[in-house]
């Protein structure tokens, strides 16, 4: 019975078309037409440009240096043995690492400030988000207003707070350059870590808090054996994630030091940018990128891992 | 076939069946509407390069109010397009460029202000004497080269006319990018007006024997001073008491840091003897090194053409360059070139040296533009006056216009240029408030509209062509950038305390590392080429060369 009006339904609806070849063809390799376009876009921007920048890295690739002759590691060598790219690194290992703790930190407490209600919150965490949506070049630009001599108001605010004349270069002084970039990076970023880590303290059952609180766990007490394991795993996605955006450091130093004084301020980004776009040594900057992609593709490796150990209690 | 499997085919036929009869999607559907959308993908590409188009789109030509000083040169501009003489290059350009009307020409321009010329300007009146559309390619700096560079390794014909620096033409000349424009000027061009051209721009666009575009820009350095602190009976009577001299425009680097920590010591914090663009990437520090370094002696490149960097010449430099930091404004260091005219302009220094737009500013001529309104007010006008940069002042950088050899309305994209760059219409140009475009042409400094355009633009253009005739060019080769930026990142490091001589010897490793990169014969062989342009050292100058040009 149920066949019959299956098939009266089917007729009354009308009969489909007869599929053409082609339309058989693709109904017959329908998943992998689905899939076809991601795969070719893939391979068009990711894969191609990927195997071609590797190519590019074994030959000379120079505007100024005509032909395209096959030079072996000669290019790696320029990025190993020029004191530069190693200064780089290492700046760049140093700044993100000291930024990204700091935001950690001041994001951390600020999770911890706002994960409970109170009259004002909202508005409060929408201030505080504000400077994720903010390019970087901006960023840049405004900490460069505020910092730069003579017309910047940081050292005027400085001097009348402290009670006595404040002259110091932010942007041209060491250590107050590494200063200005850390905090121009905390200030646009603490943000990011504020909204993961209190993503995950809102995750965290409120039972096990009331259960404590009737065990007589005082505050600091459960924030160790309650609040810290379960927030593990998004602690450690955050510092990912955002460890990853730190090593790519590039908008704030380009507009606030230009990578000065000397090379002070140059991290890798800076470095492959000034090599491939102002001198224009595209593979030697290509075999850089391909130093850095190791270098970066470790330490994800090494995150990663550990996040994907990273189990709640 | 079982029970149970009977039953579950059913319910999936009837699932399907009931989703079918809803209009639910379908793999049919789907497959339909998938392809609908990649072809409304595919044609939101055009759609959408066609929204661009239409939103950067010439704009209306602009013209001045006809009184005035601008609005006239612009109708001299029209009037030589559309009357002649009949054998200008203007009029002669616009009557063979008639036959390419409805063609497009791509140019590009260095994003920002440079680009208002031909958006607002020369490219609308060019439409409405030719018929010839211009497509404005806005670029970065860096991007100028290297776009032009790929799209020449790609065949693509993107690009018709270029705005290069000179230091370029040797490398993009002998790979191919641009064209020589011989066998076009000998056709169409008054040659009267190559001749026009101040001699340390006239040669500038020549490599190898061939002319690779029009010099369009002269970018030279010249000394602005507040004339009411030089002039003041006080500083005057104070500095005769301190150094038994007369208080005027310094005529070395040495009497300039003096000049400046005098007035420092007198004025500040109210006003600081000197300010200069010192920030790093910001080019300040490799011109102004340029010219003392050259200024003191100092050989670029020895004959075995290893950096020459490392002498007397170079520790001088670099001292008197300290010195004069140090008598500067605080955060010298810091500035750019934008920030240097903010203070400049405020009041908050005494002197500067920089591009010729600063003469303009001050006189608050530029601020007349929209365009420019992030410059400040000049609050100094009527109160600067000019010198020439003691010692050899930097041409700094420039422009000249390139025929792309990739083009494929070549005549066309030369005709225009050869308009853009003829002495009326290059004048009207280099008139515009918001254009950065600056005086090269001898008939631009002895104009009487362009002297008429601020109350000392007669002056201001006497001493724009008194400097270019002691004047002094950028390395013009292959590697420049290199160079310049191992200069840069060498008084950067120095400016922060680095040991002057430990950093020539770094920037000198540095250029030795370039040269041998590019091969030392092939950079020797430019370099040569280089040393025989006028203005290329201190011992060559157009003035020394007795060319100078007496207005």
């Amino acid at each position: 019975m149920q066949h019959t009006a299956t098939i009266s339904r089917l007729k009354a609806a009308g009969a489909p078309p007869r599929l053409s070849g082609l339309a058989q063809w693709a109904d017959r390799h329908f998943k992998w037409l689905l899939v076809a376009p991601a795969v070719l876009l893939i391979l068009a921007l990711s894969v191609y440009p990927l195997l071609f920048s590797l190519v590019v890295s074994f030959i000379n690739y120079d505007f100024q240096v005509p032909g395209h002759a096959f030079v072996g590691l000669k290019n790696f060598e320029r990025v190993v043995f020029d004191p530069v790219a190693r200064w780089s690194l290492l700046l760049t290992a140093w700044l993100s690492g000291i930024s990204v703790a700091i935001e950690f930190v001041l994001g951390l407490l600020v999770a911890l400030t706002m994960v409970r209600s109170f009259p004002g919150r909202g508005v409060i965490m929408s201030i505080l988000i504000v400077p994720l949506f903010i390019s970087p070049v901006i960023v840049g630009q405004a900490w460069t207003l505020l910092l730069q001599r003579p017309f910047g108001p940081t050292n005027y605010i400085l001097t009348q707070l402290l009670g006595q004349e404040v002259t110091i270069g932010w942007m041209t002084e060491s250590p107050w350059l590494y200063v200005s970039l850390i905090i121009a990076d905390v200030w646009q970023w603490t943000p990011f870590m504020f909204v993961i880590l209190l993503a995950g303290l809102t995750a965290i059952p409120p039972n096990l808090y009331e259960a404590a609180e009737l065990d007589g766990v005082n505050a600091w007490q459960a924030f160790w054996a309650i609040t810290l394991p379960h927030l593990a795993p998004m602690m450690l996605l955050a510092l990912t994630f955002r460890l990853l955006d730190a090593i790519r450091m590039f908008d704030t130093i380009f507009i606030m030091t230009g990578g000065g004084p000397g090379t002070r301020t140059y991290t890798a980004s800076y470095y492959l940018y000034t090599v491939g776009f102002t001198q224009f040594h595209l593979s030697q900057a290509t075999a850089g990128s391909w130093l850095f992609l190791i270098f970066t593709a470790l330490v994800v490796m090494l995150l990663v891992r550990r996040l994907l150990k990273t189990e709640p209690v | 076939m079982n029970d149970h499997e009977k039953r579950d085919f059913q319910a999936g036929l009837e699932a399907e069946v009931d989703a079918f009869m809803r209009g639910e999607t379908t793999r049919r559907t789907f497959i339909t509407r998938f392809g609908q959308m990649t072809g409304m993908l595919a044609a939101s590409g055009p759609i959408l390069a066609m929204m661009t188009d239409w939103a950067l789109a010439q704009q209306k030509l602009e013209l001045a109010d006809a009184g005035s000083p601008l609005g006239q040169a612009q109708a001299a501009a029209m009037k030589a397009s559309m009357e002649g003489p009949a054998d200008g290059s203007a009029f002669r350009a616009v009557e063979a460029a008639k036959a390419h009307s409805g063609v497009t020409l791509n140019m590009t321009y260095e994003a920002g202000l440079q680009a208002l010329d031909p958006r607002n300007f020369s490219g609308p009146m060019w439409e409405q004497l030719t018929g010839m559309k211009s497509n404005v390619v806005e670029l970065s700096n860096p991007d100028q080269y290297s776009k032009a560079v790929a799209e020449h390794i790609a065949g693509s014909g993107a690009y018709d006319v270029l705005d290069i620096s000179p230091a370029w033409t040797p490398s993009l000349a002998d790979g191919g990018v641009i064209a020589p424009l011989d066998d076009y000027i000998a056709k169409y061009m008054n040659p009267a007006d190559l001749e026009d051209y101040h001699p340390l721009y006239k040669a500038l666009p020549t490599y190898k024997g061939k002319i690779w575009g029009f010099f369009d820009d002269g970018d030279m350095f010249a000394l602005y001073y507040r004339k009411d602190i030089f002039e003041d009976p006080k500083m005057v009577e104070a500095y005769q008491a301190k150094f038994n001299a007369k208080l005027a425009p310094p005529k070395t680097w040495e009497e300039y840091a003096q000049i400046a920590q005098f007035i420092t010591d007198q004025m500040a914090p109210n006003i600081y003897g000197a300010g200069h663009f010192r920030k790093a990437g910001s080019p300040g520090n490799q011109f102004d090194f340029l010219q003392q370094y050259r200024a003191n002696g100092g050989k670029l490149f020895g004959d075995d053409m290893k950096a020459g960097l490392v002498s007397d010449a170079g520790v001088k430099t670099l001292q008197n360059m300290i010195a004069a930091n140090a008598a500067s404004i605080p955060g010298n260091n810091e500035l750019d070139a934008v920030s240097l005219w903010a203070a400049f302009l405020t009041g908050k220094v005494a002197m500067i040296y920089s591009w010729p737009p600063s003469g303009r500013m001050a006189a608050n001529y530029s601020q007349s533009a929209t365009a420019i309104n992030f410059i400040p007010q000049s609050q100094i006008a009527g109160k600067v006056g000019y010198a020439v940069v003691p010692g050899n002042p930097e041409h700094a950088t420039g422009y000249n216009k390139a025929l792309s050899a990739d083009s494929a309305n070549p005549e066309a994209a030369y005709l225009f240029m050869q308009w853009a760059c003829s002495p009326p219409v290059s004048l009207a140009r280099c008139m515009l408030p918001y254009a950065l475009r600056d005086p090269y042409r001898i008939s631009h400094f002895k104009s009487e509209l362009y002297g008429a355009l601020f109350p000392s633009a007669k002056e201001y253009l006497s001493n724009l062509n008194n400097s270019a005739n002691v004047g002094l060019l950028d390395p013009i080769m292959p590697g420049a950038q290199d160079y310049f930026l191992s200069i840069d990142r060498m008084c950067t490091a120095v400016w922060a305390g680095a040991d002057p001589k430990a950093s020539l010897e770094t920037a000198a490793a540095e250029w030795n590392e370039t040269t041998d990169r590019l091969g030392v014969d092939s950079q020797k062989a430019f370099y040569t080429e280089f040393l025989k342009l006028p203005g290329a050292t201190a011992d060559n100058t157009v003035e020394k060369l007795g060319m100078a040009v007496t207005l």
